[in-house]
């Protein structure tokens, strides 16, 4: 065992060196390696079968791959030759006006900086031979189509890749043999591949045994031994089962490697699940200290390069049974306590809490909702996911296995294809066309054939809208779908089901993993509502203004100013006002029941997800002036919160207005944020300060006895102030020595200071002070 | 009724989380006031709500009352609208809400209203009238009959002193008021100047030198304590 080598202090220095070094890459070819390889040798497959050749091609990637060893690494493995340098938003040159989606799947080949090896003929070559696959052609062809339904976003969709989670349960304690034992003699290509895609996982484990047997020739004790232990380990594992904690995360990583690198470049949002129960039954009596000291090796391996680019890489702890029992255990600690100590921008954590977590597990948060900088956990509730799932056609026995993927998309481990963020619904776009008869303010360009509606008839007219938009997005975002089925997951298959019935993962014609069903990320509930209550105030009060509204609109209000002060002045979503909370409830809920009704390419219905992962931001520039007041290209409401600015009277209010939202539909997820002021905590020690935000955040929101129906289930805080976050931009060396300062944004974390300006300022304003006044 | 300003705030006007109404309008000038926009009777900034409305929203916003919270009224000086605060208080009764209210003691309605006011706060700035004047522009002699009446009469009374420097930081006036009321079921709180709200007065700030230490508040505390007197911090 590595601590007959290593104290845990030890390790844990070894991996803070490691996680140095991987910052210091700012480089990442590998994907392309990949790419390239794929697309050398796939003619010359042409006898198999789509399914086999994924899997032969993943073999030979795996053969050719260049593998490297740190000193300081306990662990073989990486995820950094399948991630490019590509995700906008920690992009500092990422401009909100120049996002383009990520449709363009050709796109990644822009990310490589040519130097010496990697050419810009060989990029380009390499370019025009992957956008002549079936895939590219595909997906070209279905955004095409849409176009001008997608160019200023009345819908967006794509591609899903990543955003699942795999369980590798059963083949860490069995051991890769035991699923090849199960399949090898199985007839289909399925079975076959999946067998293939094993044995290159086992040929990965092969080559780092054989560097790991190099290094440790090389090098003097006690680094001699640290790699021979880990040779002797990949000897083992993954293809036997693991017998300890070293040997479980030793045989996890590498089978993540295979997963990533399969589906390389970047499948973002890869998730582990309830990473302490997973590796609970290894720890073998090991301390918390030395728990937590191997898992933050762990955690160093999601980290890829200078900004951590494989973002999303969610790992949840805690949580129930289905009889209600908590199932929190000593991994969980130790694991909070790795986080805690590394603070790094990924994998990102999740907590889900229902009615009987612990005291003990609130206590220990404390820590990470008050330490200036570090990292804060996701919040969700057990209990209220139970019941949304439940009645969603999950089992019950398969409700503790509830995880998130991505951001806060909710997912059963291992039985779950969500496809989570395959299509994106506007709805203030959509209510901008139904005011307009089909034109955009931005652009005055004809988007769409609908009629022009009547200010008195204008909710009719935009349920209406959305219906027809629903369905064009589905039929689009279904394309996607069928056009990425062509891309074959044989590795990622064998954790999903398909061990037992041999069909991919990404097939469109038969249902390989148990659930399955599409994401629609809906967007701007509470701006819409916010103008039906605007609309009705000028109706009832100003009729005679009523036809100055367009072009007000059209003006961004400009020449307009009395009647925009009129406009603004109307009620607002987010302040306990019963009508209009109880209009942005309606909006969801129809909303909601509109997209359920949309079926993706396997007959299951779309999953209302409410969540707008900073395309509140993206999408709100493609959105001209709202009647609520909302000048033209401001960004939107966040997921379910009211738009920004908008609720004035403090977090009580802000809470029963969320109140009114029916969490019972949004079987998809959905996204609420709160900045909070670190001074409305009078405790005087962060696990007094953990009892404290239990009692005056999470109990009222998501156990609240009044509440009839399902209770709100997902929350992420910022606990800080606008004004310290600007001290940190300003004097990064005096409020971030380390040169990291973690935020959440969205579901995901980020070092605030590795985020783009336009981001920044986003998540300085949604601090939005005045909505969660507690004192 | 006149609503300034209206939030939650957790165990500071009352037990538990609270939704605090400040009122308009103050029968008092203390100089040392953090919220001297509450003191005209009338003010382009607060809001006419009638009565049931408040009332309403008291009601919709039960599930915010955790933890022994409830609805609390404070100022400005809550009851110059007694009508109005009597109204309201015995509704939410009826709805079993918790109700609290925050005043001077300077009406002599407040025994009327304390009778639907499950925790009531009242402050005293200075038992000695002479001074009392001279610093908050009123009498205080109805705050102190009502502090004595009602420290006999309820089974729950939290006072509040706000501690200023040169004004009020010699225990024995307080002892003497004390020594005259039921201090059974009476907790008093200081509350330590400082200097929030002075950029919200438009007219001059007359208080220079304010600020107490924490050896004037422990001297002034184990003063009273000798007498028995519990102190509470919110």
């Amino acid at each position: 065992m590595i601590f007959d080598i290593y104290s845990p202090e030890t390790v844990t220095e070894k991996a803070k060196t490691l996680f140095k070094h991987e910052r210091a890459k700012k480089r990442l070819d590998g994907w392309f390696i990949a790419k390239e390889k794929e697309l050398e040798i796939y003619d010359s497959l042409s006898e198999y079968d789509e399914e086999v050749k994924k899997a032969l091609i993943l073999k030979e990637i795996v053969k050719d791959i260049p593998l490297e060893l740190d000193d300081n690494q306990i662990f073989a493995g990486t995820q950094d030759d399948s991630f490019a340098r590509s995700y906008a938003l920690i992009n500092p040159s990422f401009k909100v006006e120049e996002f383009a989606g990520y449709c363009d799947p050709a796109a990644v080949f822009g990310d490589i900086v040519p130097n010496d090896e990697f050419t810009e003929e060989r990029i380009q070559r390499a370019k025009a031979e992957f956008s002549k696959t079936e895939y590219a052609q595909k997906l070209s062809a279905v955004y095409s189509k849409s176009e001008s339904y997608t160019k200023e976003v009345i819908y967006f969709f794509e591609q899903v890749t990543g955003h699942l989670i795999a369980d590798f349960r059963f083949a860490l304690r069995h051991g890769l043999k035991a699923l090849i034992d199960e399949m090898k003699d199985k007839e289909g290509n399925g079975f076959k591949a999946f067998v293939i895609a094993l044995e290159a996982a086992c040929d990965l484990a092969a080559r780092y045994e054989k560097l790991a047997r190099e290094k440790a020739e090389t090098l003097p004790e006690p680094q001699k031994s640290q790699f021979t232990l880990m040779a002797d380990t990949l000897k083992k594992v993954p293809y036997n089962g693991a017998e300890n904690l070293y040997e479980a995360i030793q045989s996890f990583l590498l089978m993540w490697q295979m997963m990533c690198l399969e589906q390389a470049p970047n499948p973002f949002a890869f998730s582990v699940g309830n990473a302490d129960r997973i590796f609970e039954p290894y720890r073998n009596g090991l301390s918390r200290d030395e728990t937590a000291a191997l898992l933050k090796h762990f955690l160093v391996f999601f980290n890829v390069a200078d900004r951590s680019w494989a973002i999303s890489q969610n790992i949840i702890v805690s949580g129930r049974d289905v009889d209600g029992n908590d199932l929190t255990n000593p991994t969980t600690y130790a694991l909070l306590d790795a986080y805690y100590d590394m603070n790094l921008s990924q994998p990102i954590l999740s907590v889900k809490f229902h009615k009987n977590t612990p005291e003990k597990l609130y206590r220990e948060l404390g820590r990470f909702f008050f330490s200036p900088g570090v990292l804060t956990p996701s919040m969700f509730n057990d209990d209220a996911l139970f019941e949304t799932l439940g009645s969603h056609g999950i089992d019950k026995e398969d409700l503790p296995d509830i995880s998130i993927a991505g951001c806060q998309e909710p997912l059963i481990m291992g039985k779950d294809n969500a496809n989570t963020t395959n299509s994106w619904f506007n709805l203030p776009k959509i209510l901008e066309i139904t005011l307009t008869g089909g034109y955009s303010l931005i652009t005055g360009e004809k988007l769409a054939d609908v009629p022009k509606a009547s200010l008195e008839n204008i909710r009719e007219e935009f349920y209406k809208n959305v219906k027809f938009f629903a369905h064009e997005m589905a039929k689009s975002a279904n394309g996607a779908s069928e056009a990425i089925s062509t891309q074959r997951v044989p590795f990622l298959s064998c954790f999903m089901g398909g061990q037992n019935n041999g069909i991919d993962a990404r097939d469109i014609h038969k249902q390989g993993t148990k659930y399955n069903g599409s994401g629609c990320l809906i967007h701007g509930t509470s701006v819409v509502a916010d103008s039906f209550s605007a609309i009705d105030k000028l109706l009832s009060e100003r009729p005679q203004d009523a036809d100055k509204l367009i072009p007000a609109l059209k003006a961004n209000f400009e020449g307009y100013e009395e009647l925009h002060e009129f406009l603004l002045g109307a009620d607002k979503f987010g302040n306990n006002i019963e009508k209009v909370d109880n209009e942005a409830g309606e909006i969801a809920s129809k909303v909601a029941d509109i997209v359920a009704n949309e079926k993706n390419y396997l007959g299951n219905p779309f999953r209302p997800d409410f969540s707008t992962p900073s395309t509140h931001l993206l999408y709100g520039y493609w959105v001209g002036a709202t009647p609520d007041g909302r000048s033209s290209r401001d960004m939107l409401n966040y997921g379910v919160d009211p738009l920004y600015g908008s609720a004035e009277n403090g977090l009580g209010f802000r809470v029963l207005s969320n109140m009114k939202m029916p969490f019972e539909k949004f079987n998809g997820g959905y996204a609420s944020h709160l900045g909070v002021d670190p001074k409305y905590f009078k405790g005087e020690t962060y696990e007094e300060k953990g009892l404290e935000f239990r009692d005056k955040i999470v109990n009222p929101l998501f156990f609240n006895p009044l509440k009839q129906g399902v209770s709100p289930f997902y929350l992420y805080v910022n606990v800080t102030t606008a004004e310290i976050l600007r001290k940190v931009l300003a004097e990064p060396e005096r409020y971030a020595p380390s040169g990291v300062y973690i935020m959440r944004i969205h579901g995901t974390f980020v070092n605030f200071l590795d985020l783009s300006p336009a981001i920044q300022k986003d998540i300085i304003k949604r601090l939005d002070p005045d909505s969660t006044n507690i004192a | 009724m006149r609503i300034l300003q209206k939030g939650f705030n957790y165990s500071q006007d009352g037990p538990g989380n609270r939704l605090v109404y400040h009122l308009q309008g103050c029968n008092f000038r203390c100089r040392w006031c953090s919220n001297p926009e509450s003191m005209p009777i009338d003010s382009d900034a607060a809001k006419n709500v009638p009565d049931d409305e408040v009332v309403d929203e008291i009601n919709r916003s039960r599930m915010m009352f955790f933890d022994g919270g409830g609805v609390t009224f404070t100022g400005g000086e809550p009851t110059l609208q007694a009508d109005s605060l009597l109204y309201i208080l015995k509704e939410a009764k009826k709805l079993g809400v918790s109700t609290a209210v925050e005043t001077n003691g300077s009406s002599p309605r407040l025994p009327e209203l304390s009778e639907y006011v499950d925790y009531l706060i009242v402050d005293i700035k200075q038992p000695d009238d002479g001074i009392h004047k001279k610093y908050v522009g009123h009498s205080n002699k109805t705050t102190v009959e009502n502090l004595i009446r009602l420290s006999k009469d309820r089974d729950q009374l939290h006072v509040r002193i706000p501690m200023i420097n040169h004004v009020n930081t010699d225990p024995e006036p307080f002892a003497e008021l004390f020594s005259k009321m039921d201090m059974t079921n009476t907790v008093v709180e200081i509350l330590a100047y400082h200097e929030y709200g002075k950029c919200k007065w438009t007219e001059d700030y007359t208080i220079t030198d304010g600020f107490v230490t924490d050896g004037q508040i422990r001297a002034f505390r184990e003063r009273l304590e000798k007498d028995s007197i519990k102190f509470v911090s919110t």
